[in-house]
């Protein structure tokens, strides 16, 4: 399998930038951006895809940790 | 700064210490002597140039007073020589020092995009940007090669610098092969070489700079992602490591940054060369 050449990676990043801004204007709602999806999975590799879903949940996070404090997730409630 | 003193002292004394000048070459362990010995003598010269002889004096006091001058003046330029020669030493061994625990003091020996064996030699004696990666990288790579591409693109056009070369080494020698590098280079900067090799070759070579690499699992098509270091290095002419440059460093960034080594490092060849 070759990898991608430059107009297929720019390919592959115009669709993922398409998909992303829809999730952002959609709440993340995968359901509305149903066909930005497919087209963003026919055009890069899966592994790619995989990559990429996995960094825009880094960055959402990275984004949260920035913007809001850090808040620690709730231990087990002692029984009083 | 003695020396210096030593002039203020003799301007201060109006220079009527100029007539020991001569008999008492080390100004700074002398000075009190000449004071103390000086006051006879001055009231000796006063009897003598009375009258008509006065300006001959005053003549003879701007002769003194050059001579001290040019002797003070001598004075400060040997020390000046002196301790310029001393730090320029002390960096001399300092940068000797710093080469010796320098990053890539190994060599490599890969396969360029057109076949051919190179080795680290080959590049020695020229200014080198080295990043290494691999072609199926999804977004970092391509994104810090155009860097890499569009910083020497912007150092060839300042003529006073000689050429930067651009390299490109592999981490994935499984998938990177000669025809995909050479599909991949001709992407970025026309001088960019990219080099591979057997699995063994690549891990020396990177070994050399501590780059990190660590294919991730294969899906079903085989495909994966190699997790490597993604820093540019900057190789001085003698194939050291000087400096690196992380993702968040601009291109202006690296521009200035490569452009301040290669002058620093061309000034300090020449004095070298002078000594």
């Amino acid at each position: 399998m070759t990898a991608p050449n430059s107009e297929e990676r720019k390919a592959c990043w115009d669709s993922r930038d398409l998909l992303w801004k829809c999730l952002d204007d959609n709440n993340d709602s995968v359901s509305s951006c149903q066909e930005l999806q497919s087209q963003f999975e026919a055009k890069c590799p899966a592994q790619w895809v995989k990559y990429f879903t996995k960094r825009r949940d880094f960055l959402k996070f990275k984004e949260k940790m920035q913007t809001e404090s850090f808040k620690p997730a709730e231990g087990p409630q002692e029984e009083s | 700064m003695l020396a210096l003193r030593c002039i203020m002292g003799d301007l201060r004394g109006g220079g009527r210490l100029l007539r020991n000048l001569h008999r008492t070459p080390v100004c700074p362990e002398g000075r009190q002597v000449q004071l103390s010995r000086s006051r006879p003598q001055r009231t000796h010269t006063r009897l003598l140039s009375g009258g008509p002889g006065s300006s001959g004096a005053r003549l003879k006091l701007r002769v003194r007073l050059a001579v001290t001058l040019l002797f003070g003046s001598g004075l400060i330029g040997a020390w000046w020589y002196v301790y310029t020669e001393k730090q320029q030493k002390l960096q001399r061994q300092r940068l000797e020092q710093l080469r010796q625990v320098a990053l890539g003091q190994g060599t490599f020996s890969l396969l360029d995009h057109r076949g051919r064996r190179r080795t680290k030699q080959d590049f020695l004696g020229r200014w080198v940007l080295l990043y290494f990666g691999f072609t199926h990288c999804p977004d970092i790579c391509p994104d810090e090669l155009d860097k890499m591409s569009a910083v020497v693109a912007a150092l060839d056009g300042d003529a006073s610098l000689p050429p930067v070369q651009p390299l490109f080494i592999t981490v994935d020698p499984e998938r990177d092969d000669v025809p995909a590098l050479a599909r991949y280079v001709k992407d970025f900067h026309p001088r960019l070489v990219g080099l591979t090799g057997t699995p063994e070759e690549v891990k020396h070579a990177g070994r050399d700079y501590r780059v990190y690499a660590n294919p991730g699992p294969k899906d079903e098509d085989g495909d994966y992602i190699v997790d490597h270091t993604i820093l540019i290095y900057l190789v001085s002419p003698d194939g050291l490591f000087l400096d690196y440059y992380n993702r968040m460093k601009s291109q202006e960034q690296i521009v200035e940054s490569v452009r301040n080594h290669i002058k620093n490092h061309v000034a300090l060849n020449q004095s070298r060369a002078a000594v």
